[in-house]
Protein backbone atom coordinates (compact mmCIF):
# COMPACT_ATOMS: atom_id res chain seq x y z
CA UNK A 1 0.00 0.00 0.00
CA UNK A 2 2.60 2.14 1.29
CA UNK A 3 4.63 1.63 -3.01
CA UNK A 4 1.47 2.53 -4.27
CA UNK A 5 0.61 5.32 -2.28
CA UNK A 6 4.06 7.00 -2.91
CA UNK A 7 3.81 5.34 -6.36
CA UNK A 8 0.47 7.12 -6.85
CA UNK A 9 2.08 10.49 -5.55
CA UNK A 10 4.73 10.51 -8.14
CA UNK A 11 2.33 9.39 -10.93
CA UNK A 12 0.78 13.05 -9.72
CA UNK A 13 3.32 15.41 -9.88
CA UNK A 14 4.52 14.07 -13.42
CA UNK A 15 0.91 14.87 -14.36
CA UNK A 16 1.29 18.21 -13.23
CA UNK A 17 4.36 18.73 -15.56
CA UNK A 18 2.21 17.44 -18.41
CA UNK A 19 -0.90 19.87 -17.58
CA UNK A 20 1.70 22.55 -17.63
CA UNK A 21 2.43 21.94 -20.82
CA UNK A 22 -0.59 21.05 -22.27
CA UNK A 23 -2.25 24.21 -20.75
CA UNK A 24 0.55 26.53 -22.02
CA UNK A 25 -0.28 25.15 -25.53
CA UNK A 26 -4.21 24.93 -25.99
CA UNK A 27 -4.17 28.63 -24.61
CA UNK A 28 -2.14 30.08 -27.62
CA UNK A 29 -4.90 27.83 -29.66
CA UNK A 30 -7.16 30.28 -27.46
CA UNK A 31 -4.88 33.15 -28.68
CA UNK A 32 -5.29 32.37 -32.03
CA UNK A 33 -8.70 31.97 -32.09
CA UNK A 34 -9.33 35.27 -30.11
CA UNK A 35 -7.56 36.69 -33.18
CA UNK A 36 -9.41 35.26 -35.22
CA UNK A 37 -12.90 36.96 -33.75
CA UNK A 38 -11.50 40.21 -33.52
CA UNK A 39 -9.47 39.84 -36.88
CA UNK A 40 -12.55 38.66 -39.37
CA UNK A 41 -15.71 39.71 -36.89
CA UNK A 42 -14.60 42.43 -34.69
CA UNK A 43 -16.53 40.55 -31.84
CA UNK A 44 -16.84 42.72 -28.42
CA UNK A 45 -14.72 41.23 -26.04
CA UNK A 46 -17.42 39.33 -23.80
CA UNK A 47 -18.85 37.53 -27.22
CA UNK A 48 -15.57 36.89 -28.12
CA UNK A 49 -13.88 35.53 -24.85
CA UNK A 50 -17.08 33.18 -24.81
CA UNK A 51 -16.92 31.86 -28.12
CA UNK A 52 -13.32 31.05 -27.49
CA UNK A 53 -13.81 29.39 -24.60
CA UNK A 54 -16.45 27.24 -25.57
CA UNK A 55 -14.20 25.66 -28.18
CA UNK A 56 -11.58 25.02 -26.11
CA UNK A 57 -11.57 21.94 -23.99
CA UNK A 58 -10.03 20.92 -20.47
CA UNK A 59 -9.10 23.53 -17.81
CA UNK A 60 -7.78 26.15 -19.96
CA UNK A 61 -11.28 26.93 -20.93
CA UNK A 62 -12.14 28.99 -17.90
CA UNK A 63 -9.63 31.78 -18.11
CA UNK A 64 -11.49 32.88 -21.06
CA UNK A 65 -15.56 31.86 -19.67
CA UNK A 66 -14.63 33.80 -16.76
CA UNK A 67 -13.74 36.89 -17.94
CA UNK A 68 -16.56 36.46 -20.23
CA UNK A 69 -18.81 36.00 -17.35
CA UNK A 70 -17.52 38.21 -15.28
CA UNK A 71 -18.04 41.19 -17.82
CA UNK A 72 -21.22 40.52 -18.47
CA UNK A 73 -21.97 40.16 -14.66
CA UNK A 74 -20.46 43.59 -13.80
CA UNK A 75 -20.94 46.28 -16.12
CA UNK A 76 -18.61 48.53 -16.40
CA UNK A 77 -15.77 46.39 -14.40
CA UNK A 78 -12.78 47.16 -16.34
CA UNK A 79 -11.41 44.31 -19.00
CA UNK A 80 -8.18 43.80 -17.88
CA UNK A 81 -10.23 42.94 -14.13
CA UNK A 82 -12.01 40.68 -15.84
CA UNK A 83 -8.94 39.10 -17.26
CA UNK A 84 -6.74 38.82 -13.92
CA UNK A 85 -10.16 36.99 -12.57
CA UNK A 86 -9.85 34.67 -14.78
CA UNK A 87 -6.15 33.65 -14.34
CA UNK A 88 -7.34 33.34 -10.98
CA UNK A 89 -9.26 30.45 -11.82
CA UNK A 90 -6.86 28.78 -14.36
CA UNK A 91 -4.09 29.05 -12.36
CA UNK A 92 -6.64 27.22 -9.55
CA UNK A 93 -7.58 24.59 -11.72
CA UNK A 94 -3.92 24.10 -12.86
CA UNK A 95 -0.53 25.12 -11.98
CA UNK A 96 1.64 27.37 -13.93
CA UNK A 97 4.69 29.64 -13.10
CA UNK A 98 4.68 32.94 -11.89
CA UNK A 99 6.25 34.17 -15.10
CA UNK A 100 3.31 32.29 -17.18
CA UNK A 101 0.87 34.38 -15.22
CA UNK A 102 2.41 37.68 -15.79
CA UNK A 103 3.02 36.64 -19.77
CA UNK A 104 -0.99 36.51 -18.97
CA UNK A 105 -1.47 39.60 -16.93
CA UNK A 106 0.24 41.88 -19.10
CA UNK A 107 -1.31 40.61 -22.09
CA UNK A 108 -4.83 41.44 -20.16
CA UNK A 109 -3.88 45.06 -19.15
CA UNK A 110 -4.07 45.61 -23.17
CA UNK A 111 -6.92 43.87 -24.11
CA UNK A 112 -9.81 45.57 -25.66
CA UNK A 113 -8.28 49.04 -25.07
CA UNK A 114 -6.52 49.97 -28.54
CA UNK A 115 -7.06 49.47 -32.16
CA UNK A 116 -7.83 46.31 -34.12
CA UNK A 117 -3.50 46.09 -35.23
CA UNK A 118 -3.20 46.65 -31.76
CA UNK A 119 -4.62 44.29 -30.16
CA UNK A 120 -3.53 41.63 -32.80
CA UNK A 121 0.15 42.90 -32.09
CA UNK A 122 -0.80 41.98 -28.54
CA UNK A 123 -1.74 38.63 -29.37
CA UNK A 124 0.64 37.92 -31.65
CA UNK A 125 3.11 38.86 -28.48
CA UNK A 126 1.48 36.96 -25.84
CA UNK A 127 1.40 34.05 -28.43
CA UNK A 128 4.90 34.35 -29.35
CA UNK A 129 5.92 34.56 -25.37
CA UNK A 130 3.80 31.64 -24.43
CA UNK A 131 5.14 29.73 -26.77
CA UNK A 132 8.81 29.77 -25.61
CA UNK A 133 7.01 29.27 -22.00
CA UNK A 134 5.46 25.93 -23.32
CA UNK A 135 9.53 24.98 -24.66
CA UNK A 136 10.72 25.60 -21.80
CA UNK A 137 8.17 23.84 -19.99
CA UNK A 138 8.60 21.07 -22.08
CA UNK A 139 11.90 20.60 -21.33
CA UNK A 140 10.54 20.42 -17.45
CA UNK A 141 8.49 17.88 -18.23
CA UNK A 142 11.16 15.98 -20.33
CA UNK A 143 14.10 15.99 -17.75
CA UNK A 144 11.05 15.55 -14.39
CA UNK A 145 8.29 13.53 -15.54
CA UNK A 146 10.13 10.58 -15.90
CA UNK A 147 11.76 11.39 -12.58
CA UNK A 148 8.76 11.58 -10.30
CA UNK A 149 7.34 8.55 -12.21
CA UNK A 150 9.91 6.34 -11.23
CA UNK A 151 11.24 8.08 -8.11
CA UNK A 152 7.22 7.72 -6.27
CA UNK A 153 7.91 3.94 -6.75
CA UNK A 154 11.12 3.85 -5.59
CA UNK A 155 10.98 6.19 -2.44
CA UNK A 156 7.85 3.61 -1.64
CA UNK A 157 9.85 0.88 -2.40
CA UNK A 158 12.71 2.07 0.11
CA UNK A 159 10.48 2.87 3.16
CA UNK A 160 8.92 -0.41 3.15
CA UNK A 161 12.46 -2.09 3.18
CA UNK A 162 13.53 0.24 5.97
CA UNK A 163 10.31 -0.83 7.62
CA UNK A 164 11.06 -4.21 7.17
CA UNK B 1 -35.99 48.72 -12.10
CA UNK B 2 -34.40 49.85 -9.16
CA UNK B 3 -35.01 46.93 -7.31
CA UNK B 4 -33.88 44.86 -10.09
CA UNK B 5 -30.25 46.87 -9.60
CA UNK B 6 -30.66 46.11 -6.02
CA UNK B 7 -31.06 42.54 -6.21
CA UNK B 8 -28.20 42.63 -8.62
CA UNK B 9 -25.96 44.29 -6.12
CA UNK B 10 -26.93 41.90 -3.66
CA UNK B 11 -26.16 39.08 -5.70
CA UNK B 12 -22.84 40.02 -6.96
CA UNK B 13 -21.15 40.46 -3.56
CA UNK B 14 -23.45 37.68 -1.39
CA UNK B 15 -21.53 34.36 -0.50
CA UNK B 16 -22.15 31.44 -2.19
CA UNK B 17 -20.77 28.11 -2.11
CA UNK B 18 -18.86 27.40 -5.57
CA UNK B 19 -21.78 25.32 -7.39
CA UNK B 20 -24.66 27.74 -6.36
CA UNK B 21 -22.48 30.87 -7.55
CA UNK B 22 -21.73 28.71 -10.91
CA UNK B 23 -25.49 28.09 -11.49
CA UNK B 24 -26.24 31.97 -10.13
CA UNK B 25 -23.95 33.51 -12.16
CA UNK B 26 -25.59 31.35 -15.22
CA UNK B 27 -29.07 32.34 -14.64
CA UNK B 28 -27.79 35.85 -13.93
CA UNK B 29 -26.45 35.83 -17.43
CA UNK B 30 -29.47 35.45 -18.83
CA UNK B 31 -31.43 37.40 -16.42
CA UNK B 32 -29.06 40.59 -17.73
CA UNK B 33 -29.63 39.79 -21.27
CA UNK B 34 -33.08 39.77 -21.34
CA UNK B 35 -32.78 43.04 -19.08
CA UNK B 36 -30.50 44.36 -22.03
CA UNK B 37 -33.18 43.23 -24.77
CA UNK B 38 -36.35 45.56 -22.27
CA UNK B 39 -34.16 48.00 -20.74
CA UNK B 40 -32.19 48.53 -23.73
CA UNK B 41 -30.46 52.54 -23.24
CA UNK B 42 -30.36 52.33 -19.20
CA UNK B 43 -28.05 49.22 -19.42
CA UNK B 44 -25.79 51.67 -21.10
CA UNK B 45 -25.17 54.14 -18.86
CA UNK B 46 -22.53 53.60 -16.13
CA UNK B 47 -24.00 52.09 -12.62
CA UNK B 48 -24.07 55.12 -10.88
CA UNK B 49 -25.48 57.14 -13.30
CA UNK B 50 -28.39 54.66 -13.88
CA UNK B 51 -29.08 54.16 -9.90
CA UNK B 52 -29.52 58.19 -10.09
CA UNK B 53 -32.08 58.06 -13.90
CA UNK B 54 -33.89 55.30 -11.67
CA UNK B 55 -34.63 56.66 -8.14
CA UNK B 56 -34.96 60.82 -9.27
CA UNK B 57 -36.87 59.92 -12.15
CA UNK B 58 -39.51 56.66 -11.41
CA UNK B 59 -42.07 55.83 -14.42
CA UNK B 60 -40.94 59.69 -16.24
CA UNK B 61 -38.27 57.32 -17.68
CA UNK B 62 -40.51 56.72 -20.41
CA UNK B 63 -40.72 60.02 -21.44
CA UNK B 64 -36.62 61.03 -22.04
CA UNK B 65 -35.99 61.92 -25.40
CA UNK B 66 -32.48 63.01 -24.87
CA UNK B 67 -29.87 62.13 -22.05
CA UNK B 68 -26.45 64.55 -22.48
CA UNK B 69 -23.56 64.04 -20.65
CA UNK B 70 -20.93 66.61 -21.33
CA UNK B 71 -17.63 66.63 -18.88
CA UNK B 72 -17.44 69.26 -16.20
CA UNK B 73 -21.33 69.99 -16.42
CA UNK B 74 -24.79 69.17 -15.48
CA UNK B 75 -26.52 66.32 -17.06
CA UNK B 76 -29.20 66.99 -19.21
CA UNK B 77 -32.65 65.33 -20.16
CA UNK B 78 -34.72 66.05 -22.85
CA UNK B 79 -38.35 65.54 -21.96
CA UNK B 80 -40.60 67.04 -25.51
CA UNK B 81 -39.30 70.65 -25.49
CA UNK B 82 -38.09 70.81 -21.44
CA UNK B 83 -35.00 70.12 -20.73
CA UNK B 84 -34.77 69.04 -16.88
CA UNK B 85 -31.34 67.76 -14.54
CA UNK B 86 -31.10 65.90 -11.32
CA UNK B 87 -30.83 67.93 -8.16
CA UNK B 88 -27.66 67.44 -5.01
CA UNK B 89 -31.27 65.83 -4.11
CA UNK B 90 -31.59 63.25 -6.26
CA UNK B 91 -35.16 65.19 -7.98
CA UNK B 92 -35.53 65.89 -11.22
CA UNK B 93 -34.81 70.17 -11.46
CA UNK B 94 -35.44 72.27 -14.17
CA UNK B 95 -32.49 74.30 -12.70
CA UNK B 96 -29.91 73.15 -15.27
CA UNK B 97 -26.99 75.06 -13.36
CA UNK B 98 -27.60 73.42 -10.01
CA UNK B 99 -27.85 69.98 -11.28
CA UNK B 100 -25.46 66.68 -11.29
CA UNK B 101 -21.94 67.60 -12.72
CA UNK B 102 -20.42 64.72 -14.74
CA UNK B 103 -17.17 63.75 -14.12
CA UNK B 104 -14.42 62.43 -16.48
CA UNK B 105 -14.12 59.08 -14.54
CA UNK B 106 -18.36 59.20 -15.41
CA UNK B 107 -17.63 59.30 -18.79
CA UNK B 108 -14.59 56.70 -18.95
CA UNK B 109 -17.24 54.40 -17.05
CA UNK B 110 -19.77 54.85 -19.85
CA UNK B 111 -16.73 54.90 -22.52
CA UNK B 112 -15.99 51.17 -21.27
CA UNK B 113 -20.14 50.14 -21.13
CA UNK B 114 -20.96 51.13 -24.42
CA UNK B 115 -17.82 49.67 -25.96
CA UNK B 116 -18.03 46.48 -23.84
CA UNK B 117 -14.33 47.05 -23.62
CA UNK B 118 -13.84 46.58 -26.82
CA UNK B 119 -12.83 49.36 -28.83
CA UNK B 120 -11.54 47.84 -31.74
CA UNK B 121 -15.06 46.77 -32.20
CA UNK B 122 -16.48 50.05 -32.95
CA UNK B 123 -13.80 51.29 -34.85
CA UNK B 124 -16.59 52.29 -37.92
CA UNK B 125 -18.08 53.57 -35.52
CA UNK B 126 -15.49 55.64 -33.97
CA UNK B 127 -14.61 57.15 -37.15
CA UNK B 128 -18.79 58.36 -37.64
CA UNK B 129 -18.58 59.85 -33.77
CA UNK B 130 -21.99 57.17 -33.05
CA UNK B 131 -22.95 53.74 -31.89
CA UNK B 132 -26.24 51.92 -31.62
CA UNK B 133 -27.49 50.49 -28.17
CA UNK B 134 -29.29 47.49 -27.40
CA UNK B 135 -32.78 48.44 -28.24
CA UNK B 136 -31.69 50.42 -31.45
CA UNK B 137 -30.87 53.67 -29.52
CA UNK B 138 -28.23 55.92 -30.68
CA UNK B 139 -25.02 57.23 -28.90
CA UNK B 140 -23.41 60.24 -30.52
CA UNK B 141 -20.20 61.83 -28.76
CA UNK B 142 -18.41 64.20 -28.91
CA UNK B 143 -13.70 64.59 -28.49
CA UNK B 144 -10.21 64.73 -29.94
CA UNK B 145 -10.44 63.69 -33.54
CA UNK B 146 -7.21 61.61 -34.99
CA UNK B 147 -6.77 62.17 -38.39
CA UNK B 148 -5.12 60.09 -40.79
CA UNK B 149 -4.06 62.13 -44.14
CA UNK B 150 -6.92 64.77 -43.33
CA UNK B 151 -9.26 62.23 -42.66
CA UNK B 152 -11.11 61.31 -39.20
CA UNK B 153 -9.86 58.20 -38.28
CA UNK B 154 -11.15 58.06 -34.76
CA UNK B 155 -11.42 60.19 -31.64
CA UNK B 156 -10.08 60.09 -28.38
CA UNK B 157 -10.68 62.03 -25.00
CA UNK B 158 -14.16 61.35 -24.95
CA UNK B 159 -15.86 65.11 -23.98
CA UNK B 160 -19.41 64.27 -23.90
CA UNK B 161 -22.35 61.86 -25.37
CA UNK B 162 -26.05 62.17 -26.45
CA UNK B 163 -27.85 59.37 -25.92
CA UNK B 164 -31.46 59.52 -27.97
CA UNK B 165 -33.63 57.08 -27.43
CA UNK B 166 -36.32 55.79 -30.05
CA UNK B 167 -39.44 54.81 -29.83
CA UNK B 168 -41.95 52.93 -32.09
CA UNK B 169 -45.06 54.49 -32.46
CA UNK B 170 -47.63 51.84 -34.21
CA UNK B 171 -49.70 53.43 -36.71
CA UNK B 172 -48.10 56.16 -36.66
CA UNK B 173 -47.99 56.16 -40.66
CA UNK B 174 -51.61 55.68 -41.23
CA UNK B 175 -52.11 59.22 -42.12
CA UNK B 176 -49.46 58.77 -44.84
CA UNK B 177 -49.79 55.32 -46.27
CA UNK B 178 -52.91 56.08 -48.29
CA UNK B 179 -50.52 58.17 -50.53
CA UNK B 180 -48.54 55.61 -50.43
CA UNK B 181 -50.10 52.50 -51.73
CA UNK B 182 -52.16 52.43 -54.83
CA UNK B 183 -54.13 48.93 -56.30
CA UNK B 184 -51.07 47.50 -54.34
CA UNK B 185 -48.62 49.15 -56.09
CA UNK B 186 -45.91 51.19 -53.17
CA UNK B 187 -44.98 54.54 -54.54
CA UNK B 188 -40.80 55.92 -54.63
CA UNK B 189 -41.15 57.77 -51.38
CA UNK B 190 -38.81 60.35 -49.93
CA UNK B 191 -39.10 61.71 -46.36
CA UNK B 192 -38.01 65.82 -45.57
CA UNK B 193 -37.46 65.92 -42.16
CA UNK B 194 -35.31 68.10 -39.95
CA UNK B 195 -33.87 66.31 -36.75
CA UNK B 196 -36.09 64.54 -34.20
CA UNK B 197 -38.82 65.33 -36.27
CA UNK B 198 -39.67 61.42 -36.15
CA UNK B 199 -38.36 60.55 -39.71
CA UNK B 200 -37.37 57.13 -38.79
CA UNK B 201 -40.19 56.24 -36.32
CA UNK B 202 -42.37 57.05 -39.54
CA UNK B 203 -39.86 55.33 -41.86
CA UNK B 204 -39.76 52.01 -39.17
CA UNK B 205 -43.61 51.73 -39.11
CA UNK B 206 -44.46 52.32 -43.02
CA UNK B 207 -42.12 49.00 -43.74
CA UNK B 208 -43.55 47.37 -40.92
CA UNK B 209 -47.27 48.04 -42.66
CA UNK B 210 -46.19 47.34 -45.94
CA UNK B 211 -44.26 43.94 -44.85
CA UNK B 212 -47.24 42.99 -42.76
CA UNK B 213 -50.44 43.68 -45.02
CA UNK B 214 -52.86 46.50 -44.70
CA UNK B 215 -56.30 44.99 -44.17
CA UNK B 216 -58.23 48.41 -44.05
CA UNK B 217 -56.63 48.76 -47.71
CA UNK B 218 -56.86 45.57 -49.02
CA UNK B 219 -52.73 45.69 -49.42
CA UNK B 220 -51.72 42.09 -48.83
CA UNK B 221 -47.94 42.34 -48.27
CA UNK B 222 -44.94 42.47 -50.03
CA UNK B 223 -41.11 41.79 -49.30
CA UNK B 224 -38.97 44.47 -48.15
CA UNK B 225 -35.42 44.70 -48.03
CA UNK B 226 -33.78 47.27 -45.27
CA UNK B 227 -30.46 48.75 -45.09
CA UNK B 228 -30.38 49.91 -41.94
CA UNK B 229 -26.51 51.36 -41.84
CA UNK B 230 -26.71 52.92 -38.62
CA UNK B 231 -28.86 49.46 -36.70
CA UNK B 232 -31.60 51.99 -35.84
CA UNK B 233 -34.61 51.03 -37.88
CA UNK B 234 -34.46 47.73 -36.72
CA UNK B 235 -32.29 48.11 -34.13
CA UNK B 236 -30.65 44.52 -34.76
CA UNK B 237 -28.96 43.39 -31.43
CA UNK B 238 -27.19 40.29 -31.45
CA UNK B 239 -28.97 39.53 -34.85
CA UNK B 240 -32.84 39.78 -33.48
CA UNK B 241 -34.62 42.84 -34.58
CA UNK B 242 -35.46 45.21 -31.51
CA UNK B 243 -38.38 47.01 -33.52
CA UNK B 244 -41.37 45.41 -35.07
CA UNK B 245 -40.35 45.64 -38.52
CA UNK B 246 -42.86 42.94 -40.34
CA UNK B 247 -43.00 39.59 -41.23
CA UNK B 248 -41.46 39.89 -44.79
CA UNK B 249 -38.61 42.44 -43.92
CA UNK B 250 -35.25 41.34 -44.52
CA UNK B 251 -32.61 43.76 -42.54
CA UNK B 252 -29.00 44.42 -43.80
CA UNK B 253 -27.89 45.55 -40.77
CA UNK B 254 -24.52 47.99 -40.67
CA UNK B 255 -23.91 47.89 -43.94
CA UNK B 256 -23.45 50.99 -46.09
CA UNK B 257 -26.34 52.24 -48.14
CA UNK B 258 -25.48 52.44 -51.63
CA UNK B 259 -23.62 48.48 -51.07
CA UNK B 260 -26.61 47.53 -49.07
CA UNK B 261 -29.09 48.43 -51.26
CA UNK B 262 -27.90 46.68 -54.21
CA UNK B 263 -26.94 43.34 -52.12
CA UNK B 264 -30.47 42.78 -50.89
CA UNK B 265 -31.89 43.54 -54.61
CA UNK B 266 -29.72 41.14 -56.22
CA UNK B 267 -30.15 38.47 -52.93
CA UNK B 268 -33.44 38.83 -51.87
CA UNK B 269 -35.54 39.91 -54.28
CA UNK B 270 -38.00 42.32 -52.29
CA UNK B 271 -40.30 44.50 -54.05
CA UNK B 272 -40.10 47.74 -51.88
CA UNK B 273 -36.21 48.38 -50.38
CA UNK B 274 -36.18 51.43 -47.95
CA UNK B 275 -33.12 53.48 -45.98
CA UNK B 276 -32.72 56.21 -44.17
CA UNK B 277 -31.07 59.22 -43.95
CA UNK B 278 -29.90 59.55 -47.66
CA UNK B 279 -26.54 61.90 -48.12
CA UNK B 280 -23.55 61.01 -49.11
CA UNK B 281 -23.36 61.07 -53.04
CA UNK B 282 -23.06 57.60 -53.67
CA UNK B 283 -26.19 57.04 -51.55
CA UNK B 284 -28.28 58.75 -54.50
CA UNK B 285 -26.16 57.05 -56.95
CA UNK B 286 -27.32 53.52 -55.67
CA UNK B 287 -30.85 55.23 -55.31
CA UNK B 288 -30.64 55.95 -58.63
CA UNK B 289 -29.92 52.36 -59.46
CA UNK B 290 -32.17 50.91 -57.34
CA UNK B 291 -35.15 53.01 -58.96
CA UNK B 292 -34.20 51.64 -62.35
CA UNK B 293 -34.16 48.04 -60.82
CA UNK B 294 -38.40 47.98 -60.41
CA UNK B 295 -38.67 47.84 -57.04
CA UNK B 296 -40.20 50.77 -54.51
CA UNK B 297 -37.73 52.70 -52.73
CA UNK B 298 -38.68 54.51 -49.61
CA UNK B 299 -35.98 56.99 -48.00
CA UNK B 300 -35.49 59.85 -45.99
CA UNK B 301 -33.75 63.20 -46.15
CA UNK B 302 -32.21 65.48 -43.54
CA UNK B 303 -33.99 69.11 -44.29
CA UNK B 304 -36.84 71.45 -43.73
CA UNK B 305 -38.58 71.84 -46.61
CA UNK B 306 -37.83 71.27 -50.48
CA UNK B 307 -36.46 74.84 -51.32
CA UNK B 308 -33.60 73.36 -48.46
CA UNK B 309 -33.25 70.15 -50.54
CA UNK B 310 -33.22 71.55 -53.93
CA UNK B 311 -30.17 73.88 -53.19
CA UNK B 312 -28.20 70.83 -52.13
CA UNK B 313 -26.45 69.63 -55.42
CA UNK B 314 -26.34 66.15 -55.63
CA UNK B 315 -29.88 66.46 -53.67
CA UNK B 316 -31.21 68.86 -56.38
CA UNK B 317 -30.26 65.89 -59.02
CA UNK B 318 -32.06 63.63 -57.12
CA UNK B 319 -35.41 65.91 -57.32
CA UNK B 320 -34.77 66.84 -60.96
CA UNK B 321 -34.46 63.12 -62.32
CA UNK B 322 -38.30 63.34 -60.75
CA UNK B 323 -38.38 59.34 -59.65
CA UNK B 324 -39.64 60.49 -56.27
CA UNK B 325 -43.41 60.06 -56.43
CA UNK B 326 -44.25 60.63 -53.66
CA UNK B 327 -42.14 63.60 -50.86
CA UNK B 328 -43.49 63.79 -47.38
CA UNK B 329 -42.58 66.63 -45.13
CA UNK B 330 -42.41 66.43 -41.67
CA UNK B 331 -42.50 68.95 -38.81
CA UNK B 332 -42.90 69.19 -35.12
CA UNK B 333 -45.68 71.89 -34.75
CA UNK B 334 -47.79 69.18 -33.26
CA UNK B 335 -45.47 67.35 -31.63
CA UNK B 336 -43.02 64.64 -33.41
CA UNK B 337 -44.08 63.00 -36.72
CA UNK B 338 -46.53 65.92 -37.76
CA UNK B 339 -47.16 65.55 -41.31
CA UNK B 340 -46.56 68.95 -42.48
CA UNK B 341 -47.28 67.92 -46.17
CA UNK B 342 -47.54 65.10 -49.10
CA UNK B 343 -46.04 66.25 -52.67
CA UNK B 344 -46.44 64.81 -55.76
CA UNK B 345 -43.21 63.74 -56.59
CA UNK B 346 -43.39 64.81 -60.26
CA UNK B 347 -45.65 68.08 -60.57
CA UNK B 348 -44.88 69.10 -57.05
CA UNK B 349 -47.85 69.72 -56.38
CA UNK B 350 -49.44 69.59 -52.50
CA UNK B 351 -51.44 66.42 -52.79
CA UNK B 352 -52.03 67.06 -48.33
Amino acid sequence: MIICGCGYTGLKIAAVYQKRADTLRILQNGLSLLETEIRYASTPLPQALQRVGEKLNRESRVIFTRAADIMQLREGCAVSEAWDAGIKTLSEAVWISAEETSILALFGKGLGNSAKEDQLKNIALAKEQLHMAEKSAAAAREKNKRMWQYMGFCFGTVIVLLLV
Amino acid sequence: MVRLIINKDKLLKGSKSASQEKLGQKSEVKVLKERKMTLGWLSALSPGLRQKLCESSGSRLAEFEEIRLRIGRPLILRLGQTELTIDNDNRLSSELKKGYIISKAELERNLEILSQGSLYAWEDEFKNGYLTIPGGHRVGFVGRGVLDKGVIRTIRDISGFNYRISREVPGCADEVLPYVIENQHVFHTLIISPPQCGKTTLLRDMVCQISDGIEKMGFGGVNVGLVDERSELAGIYEGQPQFHIGLRTDVLDACPKAQGMIMLIRSMSPRVVATDEIGKPEDVEAVYEALQTGVSVLTTIHGSNLEEIKKRPFLRKLLNWQFFERIVLLSRRDGPGTIEAVYDGKTLERMK
